[in-house]
């Protein structure tokens, strides 16, 4: 009898550990995902082989090295930041499988300048990010659609949207180029479509216009769009479309010493990523293109002189381009957007920072932001630039005249904002 | 057969148990294995019983996989209806397809169907209605709120699935026992001889063809569903070739063994992402090891398991009350 009563004590004392200690292990120190004590996991979905890759596969390492250096520098709140990439070769399919990843596997605190239109929006419905509450900032695409915070509550923008790009760019077609034979080739998805509908809004009528399908640049496919663009004898031609689209059609139409005034998207106009892709860089010259940042080369902003200091000991060996700027300024702002979020770091509270103090922090860009309760729109506007021999970018007139706007019927302003000033040392202090 | 039902219902709720149990990715990857196991289904049946060679499968289930995301986009219908049509557009390319296949055998049938398998998909990106590259959205929407908050969408991807899976295997296996299985196996093991027994032989390939593009498609149709989107990345010819090694490493004539072979398919990614972490430079290397993997595996499954690891398994059991 005694005996059966100890066995039961020692018993009931085993579970009362054993059950003590499943429920002390069971309360870890920071209970949201992604965050420990000592560090804060992102993860990005980005073209790191494949097509639609050059250029972009240097997006991440630039971040990462970003990362290294505010590590280095104490962390965010004493938390390093580490970036998982991932590849997703530009296609909707694997950008699931590996947010898929990032999300259930490798348990992410929140997704960084995740890239692409489709992509993002096969994500998005796929992954399911809005319920599963995962912030996704400075989605690396410009299409205004995802402008719509009812069905988009997680995410943010950073690049002005390609109907705003295409607003700026119809106003320069109207005071610049009246008169002339129009031409347009685009990107025939969200990307170009977007474009297309603000140009058509802003009355823009293109006299030939060639839209390809995603991943089919090549040189065989460029040598029929500059076919039909000489035919139908297009002295501007616009195009909106990835760089290794552009690289094929701009060597395609010199080697059929076939000159407009070419008009590049912002995205694809990358010079450094032309040459890699062998195209060479004077067939930039004089080429007109749309511009949110300052060029990579000009080492008399404050932003880009930091940059490059940070990218020539953390990224060595990879030139600094516009890819690498846009990277270096990608880590800027998710570093100012977790420290907003403050100390006790969690994804409602990052996405409550980036909706009352998103639109305060520092970017490279010249252009205002437009984060708040009821916007997540990134950037909000262009200025026109001019290419020189060696892929240099210049303002057009020699100084920098941006152009405000919005992604649906609201006019096209100059505007006369001042960005903010480069942290001290490209660390952020912002809380 | 009493037996069969209620096997396959204990199957069902214990895979539903596991379900509730397991973490969300693990849920995800059942969900993926079910998919799997209907494809490699289909390859049994055609490859395994009627002895026709198929390396287009990718291409049967890319069929399956837009016919199920036109029914639902355009029409607005209901899941169960957008699989049945995966199942009848599928059925009907396939038995369009049976009829020129039934002339070819060999080296011939298998080169056709590579074909399709390059070919098809990449047709998506002529037409506009089928999306081009980035394809078309596969909404089926979110599981029914009375299953609560906690009841995440891929497990209610993963519930379809494991039923439309099972309810497939149940009617193949039938199928396989019923006069046409044995006829199929008759016509594999010597078309002449079948022919002489009065079995049409070319009708009944082409049947073959039929029931196992059928079954392609709704694995298809599964695979949009779990990942929300057809697109003609997503049914490459790396897909079809997938799936060969898979059914080979299923044992090509075993429906249980697709379980295995399903199996292992997802296992891949897993390995490959292990192996690469410890080897470095995971990016690159993750891009490049699940192809390798999956052709070291085809390569020393030919040689060393021609049937499949479980015959030779079943073979090496056999042996043992011998000694």
């Amino acid at each position: 009898m005694i005996r059966k009563t100890r066995r039961k004590r020692t018993w009931f004392a085993a579970a009362v550990i054993a059950s003590g200690s499943l429920f002390a292990t069971a309360l870890p120190a920071n209970a949201e995902t992604g965050v420990s004590a000592t560090q804060i996991k992102l993860g990005i979905t980005l073209p790191l082989t494949g097509a639609a890759s050059p250029g972009y596969n240097k997006i991440g390492n630039a971040m990462n090295a970003y990362f290294k250096y505010v590590n280095d520098n104490g962390g965010v709140y004493g938390r390093k930041v580490t970036l998982i990439q991932k590849d997703d070769m530009y296609t909707p399919q694997l950008a699931i499988a590996k947010t898929n990843e990032l999300i259930l596997k490798d348990k992410v605190f929140a997704l960084v300048g995740p890239l692409g239109t489709a992509n993002f929006t096969a994500t998005h419905k796929s992954v399911n990010l809005a319920k599963r509450g995962v912030p996704s900032l400075f989605l690396n695409t410009g299409f205004s659609g995802f402008a719509n915070k009812k069905n988009y509550p997680t995410s943010f923008m950073i690049l002005p949207s390609y109907a705003m790009e295409a607003k700026v760019v119809a106003q320069f077609l109207k005071e610049s180029h009246a008169g002339k034979k129009l031409g347009l080739v685009y990107q025939n998805d969200e990307f170009g479509i977007d474009a297309l509908g603000a140009f058509t809004a802003a009355g823009v009528k293109f006299d030939v216009s060639v839209p390809y399908t995603s991943g089919s640049q090549s040189a065989a496919t460029a040598q029929t769009w500059v076919s039909q663009l000489a035919a139908g004898g297009a002295q501007v031609v616009v195009f909106f479309g990835v760089t290794s689209a552009t690289a094929p059609l701009l060597a395609v139409a010199a080697g059929a010493k076939y000159a407009p005034q070419w008009i590049l998207g912002s995205v694809g106009a990358d010079p450094l990523t032309l040459q890699a892709l062998g195209v060479p860089v004077a067939v930039l010259n004089g080429a007109q293109t749309p511009a949110g940042n300052p060029s990579p080369n000009d080492t008399s902003d404050e932003y880009v002189k930091q940059f490059q200091e940070i990218n020539t000991k953390y990224n060595t060996g990879v030139a600094f381009d516009d890819y690498v700027l846009q990277g270096m300024n990608l880590g800027l702002m998710t570093v100012q957007a977790l420290r907003a979020a403050g100390q006790n770091l969690t994804r409602r509270g990052l996405i409550r920072a980036m909706e009352t103090k998103g639109s305060t922090f520092a970017s490279v860009a010249y252009s205002p932001l437009g984060y708040s309760k009821t916007s997540n729109v990134g950037h909000t506007g262009y200025f026109m630039a001019v290419m020189g021999p060696t892929g240099d970018r210049k303002p057009l007139g020699g100084s920098v005249t941006l152009y405000t706007t919005d992604s649906g019927s609201g006019p096209v302003v100059k505007s006369t904002f001042k960005r903010p000033a480069m942290p001290a040392k490209g660390l952020p202090t912002n809380s | 057969m009493r037996k069969k039902i209620a096997l396959f219902i204990l199957l069902g709720w214990v895979l539903l148990i596991i379900g509730d149990r397991v973490d969300e990715l693990r849920v995800y990857q059942g969900a993926q294995m079910a998919m799997y196991t209907i494809a490699l289904a289909s390859i049994v049946l055609l490859t395994g019983y009627s002895g026709q060679v198929s390396l287009g499968n990718g291409a049967m289930m890319a069929v399956g996989g837009y016919g199920a995301a036109l029914t639902l986009n355009n029409l607005g219908s209901p899941i169960w209806f957008a699989f049945l049509m995966a199942v009848v557009c599928a059925a009907l390319f396939g038995a369009l397809l049976g009829t020129a296949a039934a002339r070819l055998s060999g080296p011939y049938l298998a080169g056709t169907t590579l074909a399709l398998a390059v070919g098809l998909p990449a047709i998506a990106n002529q037409f506009k209605f089928l999306g081009g590259e980035p394809g078309l959205l596969f909404d089926v929407g979110f599981p029914p709120e009375r299953f609560g908050e906690e009841f995440t969408q891929y497990k209610w991807f993963f519930w379809i699935s494991t039923f439309i899976a099972l309810i497939a295997l149940f009617m193949t296996s039938n199928i396989l026992s019923s006069r046409f299985g044995r006829t199929w196996r008759g016509i594999r093991g010597h078309s002449l001889a079948a022919e002489l027994c009065g079995v049409h032989s070319s009708r009944m390939k082409i049947l073959a063809f039929t029931v196992s593009s059928a079954l392609a498609g709704l694995a298809g149709a599964v695979l949009a569903m779990n990942i929300s989107l057809v697109a003609p990345g997503a049914y490459a010819l790396s897909l079809s070739f997938a799936l060969v090694t898979g059914a080979v490493l299923a044992g090509i004539s075993s429906l249980p063994g697709v379980v295995f072979g399903a199996f292992i398919l997802v296992a891949i990614p897993e390995i490959a992402d292990a192996l690469a972490g410890r080897l470095g430079d995971a990016d690159k290397l993750n891009h490049y090891l699940p192809g390798l993997i999956v052709s070291i595996l085809l390569i020393l499954s030919v040689i060393y398991a021609p049937n499949g690891p479980g015959e030779n398994l079943r073979k090496h059991l056999r042996k043992k009350p011998a000694r």
